[in-house]
């Protein structure tokens, strides 16, 4: 995964660049192409256990410099939920 | 082709009837309650006894049914199948005959093999308490009188001492001991004079713990003058070469262990869910499997190899059945620790949650393999002696083609197992690791005319490379009596297996057009049993560092032996069991 | 509730390095082991274990000892401060009988480290008290029908008319039948994943009988006399202040608190394999073969020096991985399991390689060696008690590739504390651990701390350069890794990869025990020797040649290992005399 964290406050968050961000972190894990990775299943319906979505929140907080819970992927557990904690915190910060 | 030595023992099982069948008298429910109970499997050997198996003991030419000791060996592996308790306890006659079969004279080989077609079980008493492996220090004597010998002297931890009509002791027949300071005698305990023996309690053991590991104490035991097997101070040369037979025996022990476990962990794999997906799916479970089988199949080709050598290839025994002994044990043990993992806590576990508790039996049982007959250390530690002679042999380089073509070759017909011509050390060294360049030659053209994957070959040319340089290593030690240095171990180690890569390209190579490649289910075809057997092999004796793991973004040094799932699978489907040639599951014929 | 009292059981533990000719407490209460009037010898413990019970003996033992306080954190009156404390302790207990170490020993940890890290003020009070009484506790966490993969749990609790309602079963739940307080996993919500979970403390004596059966006993190749059984509920109600933390926590805090549970564990067990060890040189220096004893045979000496080597890597393991509990919290969800893999893999190795040493004696069940085959047979339980090698793996390997991308070469090396086996560190504190591991993995940073920049002896230089390129490799190698390779559906070399790096993990654990004890009052431990010889041996793993240079260090390793079992000392970083 590229890891291009721009620096914090200059940043201008999408919703759907995230989305599509984290579509294609799910797809490259499950080696399938990123169009049979639906944002609205949950990732353990992928086979992507409770450790595997722990690993989720580094893989974001490298992405985004900012700092998640561990279980991110738990308490959000599809990729839309993901995306809408995501946009939320952001924005926040931004 | 089905190769005789398998249907001999198909058949032999099949008489025996399916062990998942409670009402039949070997089933697996007897098994496992008598080993909770610490019950000799009494019936089972009557069983046994009856269904002809002591015949398979004594030679043709004493009388038996013993014609290729492959026949032996399988049906024992067939035996060991369902239980390594009835395997050890029946098979010990076989142990405690062999001597006679090496060095007894007419007579006496006559005798013998009529008692033990009668079903007298018969015991081999080598060890003692404060000796264990150092058989010349042993303190039972044979003191000379009119008519015969007295006795004195206790044995210990000796399979079937209380059971056997008959021991066969090694004692010493000369108060300063030495090479030529011990015979074998040949007791018989119903002829002995009342107070003159007592049986010592069976041993409480890990495994097997229905067996009668036990003792005996001999106090002024008269016997006869035609007790004593060979010439009085011959002890040591012939128990030396009757282990040369039976270590080679003790491989079945391993193979029929490794055999239920990888069985058991196949069906285990395909019923359970991990993750959504069932283990056998899973690449990590399927590694397991497949490392199991592949370690399977190294220790079925080095045994089918070693008890056809021990008709084509006498003079190279002390090599072979020293590599056998421990290598064979050693693979089955890795094997079934693999297993365990894959199976998790069920493998742990007595009762009827899983298969009875078959498999946390065969993991105790076998553990008495690799320490019995010769431990792995004394296996090894008879290869570091042989170093020097390998070493010079290896450089003249001389091959006895035929002998080697029949070992390899299963079609070939045996001459008959002659016992007299076994020796003491390798003269000519090891054909089959002589004749290592030309097979790679050989398997070079078949890759070059398309007939196996190229990757094979170029595991046949790095073999060749390592046999050159653990040959080179070996010429380079230093002989030390006793005190072999702790790294000529580590050698002897490598020696083994490069012995038992040379034996599978052998057997591969002169096997290939012959076999049914439907029948196993593409394990010959392209030769994959061989790939896997080299890979694997290799992997110890080149260990891969952790740069040859990341190349690439990830490779995989083993990748190959996962296409042994696919016919480790078919014959699960089929009602085979695991094996390089088929075999169908116990107390089924195919 | 129970009125807590401080005093008698609270007596002052002696300092790790105090006074090592001075066995500790629990220790002089087993006194000699090897005397057969002993009655909690070995030949009383391997007895029982023939009979399938504890021994009774060996329970009062723990019992005066007050084993339980163990368990309790101290401030809620009982002895749990730090965990490598806990550990040495329960190896203690392992050193003489696994049964008993498991069984009353571990499970506790296991049955109540979630209810101090999630449970409320009254739920912590009232298990404080079952366990300051000595009572056995339970974990029913696991089900046989999906082992380790707990989000699978079936066993149900359904809120109805202000209570809880319990239906399902537990197998395979050690103690389960015996134990005056269990905790139970629960599902509480039919979606997948990881929030439909929950934990409730069970009094077993406060439930309706009629509402909860229990299931026949496990029996076990090993461990006879431990109680396996297994627990259904039928409906049984629960009042709603059973469950332990909020709905849906339970997964969380179980990964939290395993870490502890892993740590501790591991370094608990490595009791077995002192015993082993000391049982088979017992049998080498007595023993003559070929007219001379076994231990002057130079395989032998080579054979035992290993083992010996490879328990003090185990221990420099396990008690760095028990002492970052408490100092690299965020880090330990890496550090448990990679320890908890390693360790049990380690022991079972050194055990059969002692088996073949002892030769046939290692298959008896009697006899003066019978207690190295009681602890062979008791290893492989305690190793698959709790969490096998597979599980540990796949919990480190989604981690490891942002530790390579963020950690490995960047961060700097941990406080000296973390090694320091003398000095006293905060109180355990289960609110500091995390579910998964942050980009910070310092005990590796040791590495090229003390390996590159301290370290002056050739030999050990070369080992640690070793090292430093295997770390390299494995950070270049798990950045590259295939993505899928860092997932449930890891391939077999993700698997050796994590495998690898837990190996860089106990050589980093090594020098690091090493360096910052210079003021160990053994001068073995001071010497280089040891740490030469296990760097030997971890690199060995990694597909190197064992470096020549080593031989004179295991020389010296087998002459500490002969001395301290000549003056009956464990063969840890310690080296305490055992009585």
């Amino acid at each position: 995964m590229a890891t291009s964290a721009p620096a914090p406050g200059t940043r201008i968050v999408d919703r759907e660049e995230i989305r599509s961000k984290l579509l294609s972190l799910v797809a490259s894990y499950l080696e399938q192409p990123v169009t049979d990775i639906q944002s609205d299943v949950k990732l353990v319906e992928y086979g992507l256990d409770s450790i595997f979505a722990l690993t989720l929140c580094g893989d974001v907080e490298d992405e985004y410099g900012i700092e998640v819970k561990s279980t991110l992927a738990w308490d959000h557990p599809t990729v839309d939920a993901i995306t809408d904690h995501l946009y939320d915190t952001l924005t926040a910060e931004a | 082709m089905r190769h005789s030595a398998y249907r001999v023992a198909e058949e032999f099982d099949h008489l025996l009837g399916d062990p998942r069948d409670a009402g039949r008298l070997f089933s697996h429910a007897r098994s496992l309650v008598l080993d909770e109970r610490e019950e000799f499997p009494l019936e089972i050997c009557r069983e046994l006894d009856l269904l002809g198996l002591p015949a398979h003991y004594v030679p043709v030419a004493h009388g038996g049914a013993m014609r290729a000791f492959e026949d032996t060996l399988q049906i024992m592996r067939g035996i060991a199948r369902r239980d390594l308790t009835v395997a050890i306890a029946h098979g010990k006659t076989f142990l405690g005959a062999a001597s006679v079969w090496v060095a007894g004279d007419p007579r006496q080989s006559r005798d013998l093999g009529a008692e033990v077609l009668r079903g007298t079980p018969v015991s081999w008493g080598l060890t003692e308490r404060e000796h264990g492996s150092d058989l010349l220090a042993g303190e039972v004597c044979a003191e000379r009188t009119a008519d015969g010998y007295r006795v004195t002297g206790e044995k210990w931890l000796i399979n079937n001492a209380t059971r056997g009509d008959l021991v066969c002791v090694l004692a010493r027949t000369a108060p300063e001991g030495g090479s030529r300071g011990f015979s074998v005698l040949m007791i018989d305990k119903r002829g002995l004079g009342p107070g003159s023996f007592r049986t010592l309690p069976a041993a409480r053991l890990h495994g097997i713990r229905g067996a009668d590991i036990s003792g005996v104490a001999f106090t002024g035991a008269e016997v006869g003058r035609s007790a004593l097997i060979g010439a009085e101070g011959d002890g040591l040369e012939i128990v030396l070469k009757s282990l040369q037979l039976t270590r080679i025996l003790c491989a079945a022990l391993s193979l029929g262990a490794l055999d239920q476990a990888l069985d058991m962990a196949t069906g285990y794999a395909l019923a359970r869910h991990n993750h959504g997906t069932p283990l056998v799916g899973l690449p990590q479970s399927r590694r397991l499997l497949a490392r199991s089988y592949a370690d399977l199949l190294t220790a079925e080709a080095l045994t089918v190899f070693a008890a056809r050598a021990l008709h084509t290839l006498p003079g190279e025994l002390s090599t072979v059945s020293a590599v056998t002994k421990f290598l064979v044990p050693t693979l089955a043990e890795q094997a079934l620790g693999r297993l365990s993992r894959l199976v998790g806590t069920r493998s742990l576990l007595l009762g009827d949650t899983f298969e009875h508790g078959r498999f946390q039996k065969v993991l105790r049982d076998h553990r008495i393999v690799g320490i019995f007959d010769g431990s792995s250390v004394i296996n090894l530690n008879s290869l570091v002696n042989q170093f020097p002679l390998l070493a010079r042999a290896h450089r003249r380089g001389e091959v006895d083609e035929a002998g080697l073509h029949a070992a390899a070759g299963l079609a070939d017909r045996l001459p008959e197992l002659d016992p007299g011509r076994l020796e003491l050390l390798p003269r000519r060294g090891s054909s089959v690791l002589h004749a290592v360049p030309a097979a790679v030659a050989e398997l070079r053209s078949l890759a070059a005319a398309g007939e196996v994957p190229a990757s094979l070959a170029r595991r046949a040319v790095e073999l060749a490379e390592v046999v050159d340089e653990v040959i080179e290593q070996i010429g380079r030690h230093k002989p030390v009596p006793v005190a072999a240095p702790a790294r000529s171990f580590g050698l002897a180690e490598n020696y083994a297996r490069c012995f038992a890569a040379a034996a599978a390209l052998q057997l591969w190579l002169r096997n290939r057009s012959a076999v049914d490649s439907a029948a196993t289910h593409g394990l010959w075809e392209s030769g994959l049993w061989l790939e896997c057997t080299l890979t694997t092999l290799l992997r110890r004796l080149r260990p891969t560092r952790t740069e040859h793991l990341v190349a690439g973004g990830g490779e995989d040094p083993e990748a190959v032996v996962d296409q042994l799932v696919e016919p480790l699978l078919a014959q699960h489907a089929a009602g085979q069991l695991p094996s390089l040639l088929p075999y169908s599951r116990l107390g089924a014929l195919v | 509730m129970t009125v807590i009292d401080p005093s008698p059981r609270q007596a002052e533990r002696l300092g790790p390095l105090d006074e090592l000719d001075t066995p500790e407490p629990l220790e002089a209460l087993f006194g000699d082991p090897a005397d057969p009037g002993n009655p909690v010898g070995h030949q009383a413990f391997v007895d029982a274990d023939e009979r399938g019970d504890f021994l009774p003996a060996g329970r009062k033992t723990l019992e005066s000892f007050g084993i339980g306080a163990e368990f309790v954190p101290r401030a809620l009156g009982g002895r749990l401060g730090q965990a490598d404390d806990l550990a040495r302790v329960l190896r203690t207990v392992f050193r003489h009988d696994g049964a008993l170490a498991l069984g009353l020993g571990a499970i506790n940890l296991i049955a109540s480290s979630t209810v101090w890290a999630a449970g409320d003020a009254g739920q912590r009070r009232w298990l404080a008290s079952v366990l300051l009484d000595n009572h056995p506790t339970a974990g029913a966490i696991t089900e046989l029908a999906h082992g380790d993969d707990l989000s699978r749990t079936r066993l149900r609790a359904t809120e109805r008319e202000g209570g809880v309602v319990l239906d399902g079963r537990k197998e395979v739940i050690n103690n389960v039948a015996r134990a005056h307080a269990v905790t139970v996993l629960a599902r509480t919500s039919e979606e997948p994943g990881s929030r439909s979970h929950t934990l409730f403390l069970v009094d077993p004596a406060a439930v309706p009988r009629e509402r909860m059966r229990f299931l026949p006993r496990y029996r076990t190749s090993g461990m006879r006399g431990t109680h396996l059984g297994g627990v259904e509920f039928l409906d049984c109600p629960l009042p709603a202040s059973a469950a332990v933390g909020g709905y849906g926590d339970a997964m969380e805090t179980i990964l939290r608190c395993f870490q502890v549970t892993k740590s501790v564990a591991s370094g608990a067990a490595l009791g077995m394999v002192d015993t082993m060890l000391r049982t088979v040189v017992d049998f080498g220096t007595q023993r003559r073969l070929y007219g001379r004893s076994v231990t002057e045979l130079p395989y032998v000496e080579a054979e035992l020096a290993d083992v010996f080597t490879d328990l003090l890597i185990c221990d420099a393991m396990t008690t760095t991985a028990c002492r970052a509990l408490h100092v690299l919290p965020r880090q330990t969800s890496v550090y448990a399991a990679a320890t908890k893999y390693l360790v049990p893999e380690i022991e079972q190795h050194a055990a059969d390689r002692l088996a073949l040493v002892l030769g046939a004696r290692s298959f008896l069940r009697e006899g003066p060696h019978a207690a190295f085959q009681k602890h062979f047979r008791d290893l492989p339980v305690a190793a698959l008690a709790h969490s096998g090698a597979t599980v540990c793996l796949a919990t480190i390997i989604p981690q490891l590739p942002r530790l390579a991308r963020r950690s490995w070469f960047t961060s700097s090396a941990p406080e000296p504390a973390l090694f320091q086996l003398g000095r006293p560190l905060p109180d355990l504190d289960f609110g500091q651990l995390e579910a998964n591991a942050g980009p910070d993995d310092q005990i590796v940073a040791t590495l090229l701390d003390v390996g590159q920049d301290r370290v002056t002896d050739p030999t050990l230089r070369t080992l640690c350069g070793r090292l430093v390129d295997e770390l390299r490799i494995l950070r270049d190698g798990w950045r590259a890794l295939a993505p899928r390779n860092r997932t449930p559906f890891a391939g077999p070399v993700g698997f050796e990869l994590a495998e690898r790096y837990a190996v860089v993990l106990a050589a980093s654990a090594c020098l690091g025990v090493w360096w910052h004890n210079q003021d160990h009052p053994n001068p073995f431990m001071r010497d280089t020797a040891w740490v030469v010889s296990a760097l030997d041996r971890l690199t060995v793993r990694l597909g190197h040649e064992p470096l020549p240079q080593a031989q004179s260090a295991t020389r010296q390793v087998f002459a500490e290992l002969l001395s301290r079992h000549a003056e009956h000392r464990a063969f840890d970083l310690i080296g305490r005399r055992l009585h």
